[in-house]
């Protein structure tokens, strides 16, 4: 999450908007990530896990109290909606900027 | 009178393996990153317990540990044997995302909500214009979603 932040000039200037997603409530993306950890990009909230299941990422019962919570990965989709990029592991920033530089 | 030393490896090595235990069992919530952490003391654990194994065995004379070794050994290994099945069931219940949409395919619509509580759709995403840090706005190449498990 930081790790995009590092880079979220050479994102915008190639265009590419990072959003992060994830079940946490839009108090809780508040209080640590924009708050604590200065994230300036759109932290988005995806509390029923809509998004997570569509993209069958959800981790059931993994959360505190056996909240449903989804698991890390990536998605580069161009302006048409296709996804041109993926990534279901942790990746360091570098991989981002060269995903993002092949939809140049 | 027991003028041996103290064999501190056996216990330190043994103390690392448990420490590494906690550490999985009580942070593996927070990121991957900390199955390597536990991995990593586990090895020093192991390499501390060799060690001082083969001062108990080797000089006897001069260390202590030729009970107590044996049976720390034994249960370093059960506590390493936790470690493993934890980690093969913490790979079995968070499986791979196998329907994941692919390269190439349509990325599903969704609709989130942001800090603000406004409602964001990703079709809107997709058509925002992009302001740099220098103000000038860019015509979208694209959106990049970064899923990731949350602070709950």
């Amino acid at each position: 999450m930081r790790g995009i932040q590092r880079t979220l000039s050479s994102l915008e200037g190639l265009g590419i908007l990072p959003v992060a997603i994830s079940a946490d409530t839009p108090e809780e993306s508040r209080e640590h990530l924009i708050q604590k950890a200065n994230l300036s990009y759109p932290i988005l909230s995806d509390g029923k896990a809509e998004a997570i299941r569509h993209y069958d990422l959800l981790l059931p019962g993994a959360g505190e109290n056996g909240r449903d919570i989804g698991g890390t990965a990536e998605f580069l989709v161009d302006p048409s909606g296709t996804i041109r990029w993926r990534s279901l592991n942790e990746n360091g920033p570098e991989k981002f900027l060269e995903a993002a530089r092949s939809v140049q | 009178m027991n003028t041996k030393l103290w064999n501190w490896r056996l216990w330190v090595g043994f103390g690392v393996s448990v420490l590494g235990l906690l550490i999985y069992v009580l942070l593996l919530q927070r990121t991957r990153s900390i199955f390597w952490g536990s991995l990593a003391l586990f090895l020093v654990s192991v390499a501390l317990m060799i060690s001082g194994l083969k001062r108990a065995f080797g000089q006897p004379q001069a260390y202590r540990g030729k009970v107590a070794g044996p049976v720390l050994a034994v249960l370093g290994v059960v506590v390493l044997g936790v470690f493993g099945w934890g980690a093969y069931m913490a790979a079995k219940l968070f499986p791979a995302a196998l329907h994941a949409p692919q390269v190439g395919q349509q990325a599903p619509e969704f609709v989130t909500v942001d800090s603000k509580g406004n409602s964001v759709a990703l079709a809107q995403l997709l058509t925002t214009s992009i302001t740099d840090s220098s103000g000038v706005a860019r015509t979208p190449k694209g959106v990049l979603l970064v899923f990731y498990r949350g602070y709950w």
